[in-house]
Formats: C-alpha cells, sequence, structure tokens
C-alpha cells in the first residue's frame, strides 16, 4: 500500500515535471480515443433506429388454396416456436376480403364480381425488436417460404438491409480508423514514456544501485502510462459529449435525417466506459513494452 | 569475505582490462585498491557490485558464486554493498535528506525509521546542517559526504569507494578517509580505490596494487602486522 503510493505519487510528479510532453500526448491520446468513440456512438444509434423499426417488422405468408387445417395448424406452430417471433395469427379467406372491404370501402364494387373471396388465406407474423436480428429474419423467412403450403410472402425489409449495410460500413470503417489511430497512440505513449526513462536514466540507475528491485523502479513509469491512458480516455468521453450536445443544434438545420437517425439525447455509459478502459489499457501496455526494452538495454 | 578466483574481464575488442585475478579480502578489512589510470581499479570494484560481469572466473560474495545471481535477484546483493562512485552519482535536483534516505526508501522502510537514521548518518559524516539543502547547492567535499552517507546508510557488510577524494584537497582526503575508518571500525568492509600513494601512506592499511590488468602487490596492512 505505502509502495503503491509512493509510486502514485512519483508518477504524478513525472508527469508533471515533463508538462508539455505530456500534455501532447493526452491531447492525442484524447483525440484517437474520440474517432472510435463517435463511431461507436453512431454504431449504437442505427441498432437502436433499426431496433425501433424492428418493431413493426410483419411478413404475411399467403397460403396455397387447398391448403389443409393442420398443415396450416403445424405451419404455425412451428412459426411460433422460434425465438424472433412475436406474434402468429391466421387469417381466412373470408376475413382478408372482409378486411379488404373495411379497408378499401370505395373498392367493394369490385369483390362484388366474386361469389367467393379472390383473397388467398395467410398466416401473419410479427417480429421481436432486435436489430441484429434483420438478417436472422430474413433467413427464417427463407425457410419458411420453402414449405409447400406457402405461396408467397409479402415482405418489405429493404429498408433494414440498407440501414444494416450502413451500420455494416459505419462499423468497419470505424474498427479501421480505430486500430490505426490505436496503434498511433501506442507508438506515442511508448515514446513519452521512452523519454521520461531517458530523462531519468541516471536516477534509474542509481536506484539500481543502491538496491531498489525492478518493480520499484517500473511500477511509477506503468502508472505515468495508465494515468496517461486514463485522462485520454476521460477526455476523449467528455469531448464525446460535448459533440452530442453542439452538433445537434447544427444537424437540426443541414442534415434532417441524421437527426432522425440518431438519437443526440445522451451519450451512453458503455461508451463512456470503454474509452476510459480503452485509454487505460493502451497507456499500461505501451509504457509496459517500452520500459521491457529499457530493462533489457539497461547495465545491470 | 569477497573471494576471486582466476578472473578475468575483458571488454569488446581491447585487451584484458582485468587478467588472472585471484585475492581474498576478508570481513572488517580496510583495503586501498591502487594502480595508475586503467589499471582496472574500477572495474574490479564494479565487478563486487555486479555491475560488470567476468569474462572468466568466479567471484564469491560471502561464499555466494555472484555470476550465477539472476538480475531479478540483484538487488539482494546491491544491498549489501554500500557504494561510493567516483562522480557521486548524486541526484543533483533532491535535498541532502532525499539522497541519503534513497536506501532505506527502496526496501520500504517507515518514515520515523528513515528520518532517524538519516539524522545519525549525516551527523556520522558532519552534515546535519545541510540535510534541508539541494544537493547541487553544497560544495564537491560536501556532496562526496552525501555520497558516504546514502552508501552507509542501509548498513552494508561492504563499502566500496572508487576514487572518492579525487576531486577533493589534501586536508578534505584526509577528514573523507577518517569518516571511512570510523565506517570500518563499525565492522564494515571497506575497499578504496585510489591512485594518491601520498594518501595511501598516511594510512598504515592492506594495498592492493593493479599495473595493466594484473595484480602486481597485495600487501598486508601495517598494523597488523
Amino acid at each position: 500500500m505505502k509502495f503503491m503510493l509512493h509510486a502514485v505519487q512519483q508518477a504524478l510528479t513525472n508527469i508533471l515535471r515533463n508538462k508539455t510532453v505530456n500534455f501532447l500526448c493526452l491531447g492525442i491520446i484524447a483525440f484517437t480515443l474520440l474517432v472510435p468513440g463517435i463511431f461507436n456512438y453512431i454504431s449504437f444509434n442505427l441498432d437502436r433506429y433499426i431496433s425501433r423499426l424492428s418493431e413493426n417488422i410483419e411478413a404475411i405468408f399467403y397460403l396455397r388454396d387447398g391448403s389443409e387445417g393442420g398443415e396450416v395448424e403445424r405451419m404455425m406452430q412451428r412459426i411460433q416456436g422460434n425465438l424472433l417471433v412475436k406474434e402468429v395469427g391466421f387469417t381466412s379467406r373470408d376475413a382478408a376480403r372482409a378486411k379488404f372491404a373495411r379497408e378499401f370501402p370505395e373498392l367493394q364494387y369490385i369483390l362484388a364480381e366474386f361469389s367467393n373471396s379472390p383473397f388467398p388465406a395467410s398466416i401473419d407474423v410479427r417480429f421481436r425488436a432486435d436489430a441484429r436480428s434483420v438478417l436472422q429474419i430474413e433467413s427464417f423467412i427463407r425457410d419458411i417460404e420453402k414449405n409447400g403450403i406457402i405461396e408467397s410472402v409479402q415482405l418489405n425489409l429493404d429498408w433494414a438491409r440498407k440501414i444494416a449495410l450502413i451500420k455494416k460500413f459505419a462499423s468497419f470503417a470505424g474498427l479501421f480508423l480505430s486500430a490505426i489511430l490505436l496503434i498511433v497512440s501506442i507508438f506515442i505513449i511508448f515514446n513519452v514514456v521512452k523519454i521520461n526513462i531517458f530523462y531519468r536514466r541516471d536516477e534509474i540507475n542509481i536506484l539500481r544501485l543502491v538496491g531498489a528491485t525492478d518493480w520499484y523502479i517500473k511500477t511509477p513509469f506503468l502508472l505515468e502510462g495508465l494515468i496517461l491512458g486514463f485522462l485520454g480516455g476521460t477526455l476523449a468521453g467528455g469531448l464525446l459529449l460535448a459533440a452530442i450536445k453542439i452538433f445537434p443544434v447544427y444537424a437540426e438545420f443541414i442534415f434532417n435525417i441524421v437527426k432522425q437517425l440518431i438519437d443526440f439525447r445522451q451519450l451512453p455509459l458503455r461508451i463512456f466506459w470503454e474509452l476510459v478502459a480503452t485509454g487505460s489499457a493502451i497507456g499500461l501496455f505501451s509504457s509496459f513494452i517500452s520500459l521491457r526494452r529499457f530493462i533489457r538495454t539497461a547495465p545491470k | 569475505m569477497i573471494q576471486f578466483f582466476h578472473v578475468y574481464k575483458q571488454y569488446f575488442r581491447s585487451n584484458e582490462a582485468l587478467s588472472d585475478i585471484n585475492l581474498s579480502i576478508e570481513r572488517g578489512e580496510f583495503v586501498f585498491l591502487t594502480g595508475a589510470s586503467g589499471a582496472g581499479k574500477s572495474t574490479l570494484l564494479k565487478l563486487i557490485y555486479k555491475e560488470e560481469e567476468p569474462s572468466k572466473g568466479q567471484i564469491l560474495i560471502d561464499s555466494i558464486n555472484s555470476t550465477l545471481i539472476p538480475p531479478a535477484r540483484l538487488y539482494k546483493l546491491r544491498r549489501q554493498i554500500g557504494i561510493v562512485f567516483q562522480d557521486f552519482k548524486l541526484m543533483m535536483n533532491r535535498t541532502v535528506h532525499e539522497n541519503v534516505a534513497i536506501p532505506l526508501l527502496v526496501r520500504g522502510e517507515k518514515k520515523a525509521a528513515v528520518e532517524k537514521k538519516v539524522n545519525s548518518t549525516l551527523a556520522l559524516v558532519g552534515l546535519s546542517h545541510r540535510k534541508r539543502y539541494l544537493t547541487s547547492h553544497i560544495s564537491g567535499g560536501e556532496q562526496q559526504r552525501v555520497a558516504i552517507a546514502r552508501a552507509v546508510i542501509g548498513n552494508p557488510k561492504i563499502l566500496i569507494a572508487d576514487e572518492p577524494t579525487g576531486n577533493l584537497d589534501t586536508e578534505l582526503s584526509i577528514e573523507i578517509i577518517r569518516i571511512l575508518e570510523r565506517i570500518n571500525a563499525s565492522g564494515i568492509t571497506v575497499i578504496i580505490a585510489t591512485h594518491d600513494l601520498n594518501l595511501i601512506n598516511l594510512f598504515p592499511k592492506r594495498i592492493i596494487k593493479l599495473d595493466k590488468g594484473q595484480l602486481v602487490l597485495d600487501r598486508p596492512s601495517e598494523a597488523g602486522s
């Protein structure tokens, strides 16, 4: 405990001693984490948007004429058994005719031409809201469609496909940019810690010669990286929050569609903690690598 | 006890810095290690506190083969040896107190104990009045005494001093050796590397002389003989 307090004190002293380098490093970490933070936030919002729309996904399986009641019943049970399905209903031919007459009273004269209902019976399915399930829903529908009693299926998933594609692109672009920026970030912290080690190489050498353990020497440097990463992550979270508060004012006028897609009201705590955790991990990892190199090459 | 058995040291692409050194230093001895510049004095000292590794041969410190000590355990050896460096190796931006306290702090000693030991050690080297001074603000002779205080505060078994009087006038040099004599009287083995023959002649101690990396003289203490 005493040792850790000493190490934290030492790390903070070192950060303040080399203010310019460390604050520059802090800014760069914050920027490099802000980019994945923005993409993560966009992705999160697209997920929510798809979820909201998914609540209205309906598939209507039109049945072949002459389908037997037992077959239809089994099919409905099979559909109901799927976890993606929220509700299953059956519309008979007569019910379909009645529904048409109810919804389009001005076209009733057309129905008068037919003695029997011209509409096929159908199984109507509503799905649960889950953004990730769009592709699964599609696959499930294709599977059901193969059944002999199904004549055709009415479904409009085009919007969901498009949103899913945008989300996929955003995730990919975010991942790609994040990977590059994270490598840059690691490289920068690695070098900042290296510079700090270089500045203090005489002191490190003295500590070694008076009997300090490797951990006694290394811990303040590791903490230095950890603190820089932690502060960088927190700053990135703060900047993201500020951007979220400021951006909608402009977005309302310029990108109305964006405003519809993205819920600017809040920054999910998950994204904030992810930024802080990633920053801390990068800081710790970079200083660890830097120290390992130094310990390997320094005189014993 | 320090024992060297057929120890050789050769630096990369150079002549041998030390060649076939055999010697033994008993616990509590006071030894002058002498020789011209480049004779191998500093190298021999570095081999004792393991800043350098021998190219060949064995070095035993208290019957432990130092070449077999892994880097992670090196601190245990270093805590038994106090070192006064030729260039002092002090932290100039820290106070005298902070410099002297370092060996105790790295061992995790309690603040009160550190304070007590720092005070008594500074009194031993006559620097109590400079306790709160920045090390860069005191004289060369005082810095030398800070280095000695730092070397002995951890109560080492061996004290090594590499040219501890190199930058000092005769009067100050004698004063430093007298301080080291007092430390030796408490049972600590003292090894001083120096090329100052006038100083050596003033103190009837054991002399080990090196020349071009070879041990050419090992004269016992006159006081003991």
